[in-house]
């Protein structure tokens, strides 16, 4: 890697994690502030059904619910930039802790259906767009119309009614286990790779075949736009001056397909960043469904009941998340930029 | 390339379809698919999924006794209460001080024995906590509890009340081991709450074994368990939080319980020979409730209007599809000396005339706030909507956050003038139901429902001792509250529960919730 190569790479990385502080401070205040003036109070919810007011009081001002705002707001910024998120209402944990417990489940889930929509998604779409309008190419854009199409939860529903209730193929949908599967011991969080480390063959076998489902669903689900972004830019690589210029020349198929690939490298893994953001959010449905007991229906459980620091907690691993994703993704388009 | 996705494709495949048949874990193991996984199993702090696991992990002094009911199947005897952990017990003459002796050998899973000192440590770590145990300990009007000895512990009331037997049939305050609970105890938590906010330590017939926190909790059986030992030696409560999955795990036979199944799959399931639906009307109401502090409901005329609107026919059968049962009280059986005090019938004509008379002659428009606390909610609104829109009352329905219902229904904020709400309590008597719901100092007085002669009848009620005259003061308040129409009795909805087709034994207990120990699967 040349020098001037490095330095542009650092300048990246430096003027990224630079920008990223305000972004991040601003998500939390926006986070911090909506949850609060959202209408919700916990306080009720945590004293129960038979509180009586003096009670109530004494909850409010143990979580401080009962100072100022503003003065709530910086105590928060104070112990996230120690790295203490708050503790969870509904057992007391903290919240850090049961982020480092789930998220593992949720990443699993969407990089495996993104990794697979994206192996079947993107030569689907390029061969697509070598040849539009032909027989494929109206196939492939009918599937990705009814892959757009479908609700996530509908989807997952179906899925269950046919291959486990209908069929029986799949393996009942509660749970990254079965019931009678000694779970390996933790170590990544990720129950393949835990099993993998770990030799645990049975569980490895019980853990795919939980998994099988809803990473179909959802790589289904994920696989549609992929379709459409990729024979959309293939269609414009395929018809710019350079791939003219290539086919004028005499180039096989083979080596046009290898140009006007290296050429949408990056709006592609653009584009693949954004999905697996989206998802990283989206996935909490396929995981209420399949009962994953990922990040994302720990997030929806403590949305609904009003659990502040785990909706804060939730929310700022999805944004730090993302920032990652994108920053990667930058980074290798940068890299992967033939004009450098 | 294509090839390669292919061949990807079919691994997966083969992968999703190379399932070996799923069967229940071992002999003797209840799987159950719940809601969520506990978040605490302290009794004394209310979070999701505690009470419906703590009512098998502690135990009361006292227990119902049983009855065989007119359907021919056994059911709680809420006017019997018989010894549980402990063994008898004696009342002073002015029935203020109670004596309890305990049973002998009655072992925790750590092999501790019950003593008094559990006892009166349990109501110390309540008084400290302030929170739920206390409220039932004030609800029995306890003042001082102390050990009399090893096995005799007195009680001494404020009042003589009838509350106070029934309290102690109740899982809180959770009678602990406190031999073991002290063990975790540090100078900041005498109480070792945090420690008992997720581990057991009780003489119930089960003990928590371990929780994954949104994946599962296991309980195993206590191995000292004093009384009939349970079917079931160990039970794993699976987390799957959509209603669906759960339908399916249990017609499969996966898991041989389902919670919180929907009430329009019911009808489905009962024809379901793989599946067992048990209902029982239970006690609690559906109600709607109006707040006489706010205008138009202050004025008693608009409030009979509306429960003279409601069209009670549409709403048993469009919102509780014809498996409720009409409440006709505040009190419904099987709690005693209920009544059909509740009157009212569908008539626009005379809700009309009232409105007029109350002055509301062009008709009166009303928000009605509701949440989603109970499935009914929404539906019954609606339903409400289109029947109080018959007698001129224009009802605008507003859906809020639970959290948000909560707060505002709060004894002393009360700033919701017009809602939904289930009139229920763990414990199937009068006085403390009447207490709870339309006492001005009831913790489930949601709609400021403050009468000084009803306080005085609720009052009179709970610490009458003389049978007959008990009953009288208990139909009089049930006539009152009828008469104010502060709530518009609808339904009871009723318990139903979800069980694969082999399941036996099940009891409903008045804390409604799923009691392990009676179940069995025994051919």
């Amino acid at each position: 890697m040349s020098a001037t190569r490095r330095s542009r790479i650092i300048r990246f990385l430096f003027f990224r994690f630079v920008v990223s502080i305000p972004v991040l401070l601003g998500i939390i205040f926006l986070t911090f502030m909506l949850i609060r003036i959202g209408g919700q109070d916990p306080v009720a919810m945590i004293a129960g059904p038979v509180a009586d007011s003096a009670m109530l009081s004494a909850i409010r001002s143990q979580l401080q619910l009962d100072q100022p705002l503003l003065k709530q707001f910086l105590n928060y910024v104070l112990l996230v930039s120690q790295g203490d998120l708050g503790v969870s209402w509904q057992g007391g944990k903290p919240v850090l802790s049961e982020i480092k417990q789930l998220f593992p489940a949720t990443l699993e889930l969407v990089f495996l259906s993104v990794g697979l929509a994206a192996l079947v998604g993107v030569p689907i779409g390029m061969r697509s767009a070598l040849k539009p309008n032909g027989w494929f190419d109206q196939l492939t854009r009918f599937c990705s119309l009814a892959g757009f199409s479908m609700p996530t939860y509908w989807l997952g529903l179906m899925a269950i009614f046919v291959f486990f209730y209908l069929l029986r193929w799949a393996p009942a949908p509660m749970g990254r286990l079965g019931v009678d599967v000694v779970a390996p011991t933790f170590v990544t969080g990720s129950v393949l790779i835990d099993c993998l480390l770990e030799g645990n063959w049975s569980a490895l076998n019980s853990a795919m075949s939980h998994l099988a489902l809803p990473v179909l669903c959802f790589a289904l689900l994920a696989a549609a736009p992929i379709i459409k972004q990729t024979r959309a830019i293939m269609l414009e690589i395929v018809g710019s001056d350079y791939v003219r210029y290539a086919r004028a020349n005499g180039f096989s198929q083979k080596t046009i397909e290898k140009i006007a690939l290296r050429n949408a490298a990056g709006p592609l893994l653009t584009f693949l960043g954004s999905e697996l953001t989206s998802l990283l959010a989206a996935a909490a449905l396929i995981e209420y469904i399949f009962s994953l007991s990922g990040l994302g229906q720990w997030g929806l459980n403590a949305i609904l009941l009003g659990d502040f620091a785990v909706v804060q907690g939730y929310v700022l691993t999805l944004a730090l998340c993302s920032m990652l994703i994108f920053m990667v993704i930058d980074l290798l388009v940068l890299m992967l930029e033939p004009r450098n | 390339m294509l090839k390669t996705q292919a061949s990807v494709l079919t691994l997966l495949l083969i992968l999703a379809s190379n399932i070996f048949p799923v069967v229940w874990a071992q002999e003797k193991t209840l799987v159950i698919a719940m809601n969520s996984t506990p978040k605490g199993v302290d009794p004394d702090i209310w979070v999701p999924g505690q009470i419906e696991a703590t009512v098998n992990l502690y135990e009361g002094l006292t227990s119902y006794g049983t009855r065989v009911g007119s359907n021919g199947k056994l059911e709680v005897d809420p006017s019997k209460i018989q010894p549980h952990l402990a063994e008898s017990w004696t009342v002073s003459p002015d029935g203020k001080k109670y004596l309890f002796k305990l049973k002998h050998g009655i072992l925790s899973p750590f092999g501790n024995e019950l003593t008094s000192q559990d006892i009166t440590w349990t109501y110390e770590k309540s008084a400290q906590q302030k929170r739920t145990g206390q409220f039932m300990a004030s609800v029995g009007r306890i003042e001082k509890v102390e050990a009399v000895s090893k096995y005799e512990v007195r009680f001494q009331l404020s009042d003589a009340n009838r509350i106070f037997l029934g309290a102690l049939t109740l899982h809180l305050p959770a009678i602990f081991d406190s031999v073991e609970a002290k063990k975790h105890a540090t100078a900041d938590d005498p109480y070792a709450t945090k420690w008992l906010s997720l581990n057991s330590a009780g003489f119930g017939p089960y003990h928590l074994q371990s929780i994954q926190s949104g994946q599962q909790a296991v309980f195993v059986v206590n191995p000292n368990y004093h009384f009939k030992k349970p079917y079931y030696t160990k039970v794993i409560w699976r987390e799957v939080p959509s209603p669906a999955t759960r339908v399916a795990l249990v017609r499969t036979g996966q898991v041989q319980y389902a919670e919180q199944i929907p009430f329009q799959q019911l009808s489905v399931l009962r024809t379901d020979p793989a599946v067992k639906v048990e209902s029982v009307p239970g006690f609690g109401g559906a109600t709607v409730r109006m707040n006489p502090r706010y205008p138009p409901f202050d004025k008693v005329k608009v409030r009979q209007a509306v429960a003279y609107a409601t069209d009670y026919a549409a709403i048993g059968e469009a919102v509780f599809l014809g498996q409720g049962t009409r409440s006709r009280s505040m009190l419904n059986s099987p709690i005693a000396g209920a009544v059909n005090a509740y009157k009212y019938e569908t008539d626009y004509n005379k809700a009309k005339q009232l409105l007029t008379e109350a002055g509301y002659p062009n008709g009166v428009d009303v928000t009605l706030e509701y949440s989603t606390n109970w499935w009914w909610e929404e539906p019954l609104v609606l339903q409400m909507q289109a029947s109080l829109a018959k007698a001129g009352i224009r009802v605008t329905p507003k859906k809020i956050p639970s959290t948000e219902m909560l707060a505002r229904r709060t004894i002393n904020v009360w700033t919701v003038p017009f809602l939904t709400h289930l009139t229920s309590s763990f414990v199937p008597d009068p006085s403390y139901n009447m207490f709870l719901t339309a006492h001005c100092k009831g913790s489930s007085n949601v709609n400021a429902n403050c009468d000084a002669a009803m306080d005085k009848l609720i009052d009179a009620s709970a610490i009458e001792r003389d049978e007959k005259r008990w009953l009288s003061l208990i139909e009089q308040a049930q006539n009152l509250q009828a008469d104010s129409a502060t709530f518009i009795e609808t339904f009871l909805p009723g318990t139903h529960e979800v069980f694969a087709a082999c399941m036996k034994g099940y009891l409903w207990k008045p804390h409604n919730r799923l009691v392990w120990k009676d179940l069995n699967c025994s051919s």
